[in-house]
C-alpha cells in the first residue's frame, strides 16, 4: 500500500499540468468580412475623381472586431496606390465621401437615406440584414450553410455611380 | 576381506578427481557470487557488475536465483546513483528489470519474492516517471508511451488485476492537454494539433464521459478553425475564401459533439456555455450563440 501511495503522489506531480484550454478570443467573421470588402475593390472601378486619395471604407454603426481587423488590414495592404483608412462613425458623415459604406446591421434603417445621398457619386454600399440588397444596397452580406456570402445587385451599383465586372455575379447570389 | 578390485580404485580415483574439480568450480562461483554481494554492501557497484556479468553466464551459477537477484540490485543502485529518472542511463533500469524477472521466474523456492517484488515495483515507478518527463519535450511523445507501457507491464506482473483505466484516462488527457497547450504557443502548429487530438480521443475511446477531454478535444478543433480564419491574407480571391470558410466550417462543427457532450453532462458548465456560444457565433448561427450567451449570464447571476 506505501508504494501506491508513494505511486498517487507521483501521479499528482506527473499530472499537475493538466488544465482545460482556452478557446481562442477571435472573430473569425469580422476577418471574413474585412477579405470580402478587400475583394470587392477589385471588382468595381470608381469614378475617375475617386482615384486619387486614400481609399476609404466608412464602416456605419458599432462593431470593435471589424474596425480592428479593417485597420490591421488598412496597415499593410492598399489599394492600387491609393491608401486604405477606415472611418468609423454612428450615422451619416456628410464630410465623406467614402469608396464604401459598410451599413452594420444596427445601422440599417438608414440605407434609404444613404442611398439617396450617394446616389451616382462613386460609394459602393454594403449592408449585412436580410433583403437590404433589394432596397439599395449593391452588396449585402447574408449566411448560407454556416458561410458568410453575399448578394450582388449590379443595378445599385450601377446607380450608385460604379463601372462593374460581370465576374462578380457568378461569386454571388445574384438579386436582379 | 573385502578386497578391492584395482579396476574399482582406479574409477574411485576418477570420480575423487572429478569431485574435486567440481567442488572446486562451484566454490569458485560461490566466492565470485560473495564478492559481488560484498562489493554491493561496500556500494562499490561497478565493481560488483563485472563479476555479476560472469556469474550470470556461468553454468554453475546462471540457473540461481540469488545471481540475477543482486545483479539487479546492483544495476538498479548504479541507475540511481546516475542520478535518478535520467533517461540516457534508463539502459541500466532495463538490465535491472529483466534480471528481476529472471531472478523470479528461478526463484521455485520463493526466496526471493518480496524483494524482487520491491525491485519491479521501483522500475515500474520509475518507468511510469520517465513517461511523465518525456512528455514535456515533443520530440519524445512515442518514447514516452514506450515508457507508459512498461509501467503498465511491471505494474501487471506486481498487480495482474490492477485497473489500468484510470491511469489511462489521466495519461492520455495530459498527453492531449500539453500539446493543446504546445498548440496553442507554438503558432498554432499543425504537428502538436494532432498529437493533442490523438491522446484524447484515446480517453474518450476508454470514457466517452470524460469532462477534460471532451472540452478540450472540443476547443482544439475549434481553435484550429480559427486558426484558419487567423492565418488568412486579406488579399486571397473570393475562391479561396470559400474554400477556407469551408474547411473551418468543417473544423467548427466537428468540436460541437464534444462541446455538446459536455453541456448535456452538466448543463451548468460556464466553459461548455461559453465554447458554445463561440462555436455557434463562429458557424454564424446567432440564434444559438445567443441562446448560450443568455444560459451563461443566467448562470452567473445564480
Amino acid at each position: 500500500m506505501k508504494f501506491f501511495t508513494k505511486y498517487s503522489l507521483l501521479l499528482i506531480l506527473a499530472f499537475s499540468s493538466l488544465s482545460f484550454q482556452q478557446l481562442q478570443n477571435y472573430d473569425s467573421n469580422a476577418k471574413v468580412k474585412a477579405v470580402f470588402l478587400y475583394n470587392f475593390t477589385r471588382y468595381f472601378e470608381w469614378p475617375e475623381k475617386m482615384k486619387s486619395g486614400n481609399f476609404i471604407i466608412n464602416v456605419i454603426g458599432n462593431n470593435a472586431n471589424l474596425n480592428q481587423e479593417l485597420n490591421k488590414m488598412a496597415s499593410s495592404k492598399q489599394v492600387g496606390n491609393q491608401k486604405l483608412e477606415i472611418k468609423s462613425s454612428s450615422g451619416i458623415d456628410a464630410s465623406l465621401q467614402p469608396h464604401i459604406i459598410f451599413l452594420l446591421n444596427e445601422s440599417s434603417d438608414l440605407l434609404k437615406e444613404i442611398s439617396a445621398k450617394y446616389k451616382g457619386k462613386g460609394s459602393l454600399i454594403v449592408t449585412e440584414k436580410s433583403g437590404l440588397a433589394k432596397l439599395g444596397a449593391a452588396i449585402n452580406f447574408v449566411v448560407a450553410d454556416n458561410k458568410q456570402r453575399f448578394e450582388y445587385s449590379k443595378t445599385n451599383a450601377v446607380k450608385a455611380g460604379l463601372k462593374t465586372s460581370d465576374e462578380l455575379k457568378s461569386l454571388a447570389i445574384a438579386v436582379d | 576381506m573385502l578386497t578391492i578390485s584395482k579396476p574399482y580404485h582406479y574409477l574411485k580415483s576418477i570420480f575423487c578427481f572429478l569431485l574435486m574439480i567440481v567442488c572446486h568450480n562451484h566454490y569458485a562461483q560461490s566466492e565470485l557470487l560473495f564478492d559481488a554481494q560484498k562489493l554491493c554492501t561496500e556500494k562499490k557497484y561497478d565493481q560488483a557488475i563485472p563479476l555479476l556479468e560472469k556469474i550470470i553466464i556461468d553454468p554453475q551459477t546462471k540457473g540461481d536465483p540469488a545471481s540475477w537477484h543482486i545483479r539487479s540490485y546492483a544495476y538498479i543502485q548504479s541507475y540511481k546513483l546516475a542520478g535518478q529518472y535520467n533517461i540516457s542511463k534508463i539502459s541500466l533500469l532495463d538490465t535491472a528489470m529483466n534480471s528481476a524477472l529472471t531472478s523470479m521466474k528461478l526463484d521455485t523456492a520463493k526466496n526471493y519474492v518480496e524483494e524482487n517484488n520491491s525491485f519491479v515495483k521501483f522500475g515500474a515507478s520509475s518507468y511510469f516517471k520517465i513517461s511523465a518527463i518525456l512528455l514535456q519535450d515533443s520530440l519524445n511523445t512515442v518514447k514516452s508511451e514506450f515508457y507508459y507501457a512498461k509501467y503498465k507491464k511491471y505494474t501487471t506482473i506486481i498487480n495482474p488485476t490492477f485497473d489500468f483505466k484510470q491511469k489511462d484516462i489521466e495519461y492520455y488527457n495530459t498527453t492531449g492537454s500539453i500539446f493543446a497547450d504546445k498548440y496553442m504557443k507554438n503558432n498554432f502548429s499543425q504537428k502538436y494539433g494532432d498529437i493533442a487530438k490523438a491522446a484524447l480521443l484515446k480517453v474518450l475511446d476508454i470514457d466517452n464521459k470524460n469532462i477534460s477531454a471532451n472540452i478540450n478535444l472540443g476547443i482544439l478543433y475549434y481553435n484550429q478553425g480559427a486558426t484558419l480564419m487567423r492565418m488568412m491574407d486579406y488579399d486571397v480571391d473570393l475562391a479561396q475564401l470559400d474554400v477556407i470558410q469551408e474547411n473551418a466550417k468543417k473544423l467548427f462543427k466537428q468540436s460541437l459533439p464534444f462541446m455538446i457532450k459536455v453541456y448535456e453532462l452538466d448543463p451548468k458548465a460556464e466553459k461548455a456555455l461559453e465554447s458554445l456560444q463561440g462555436i455557434y457565433s463562429a458557424l454564424l448561427d446567432d440564434e444559438k450563440a445567443n441562446e448560450f450567451k443568455l444560459k451563461k449570464e443566467a448562470l452567473n447571476k445564480q
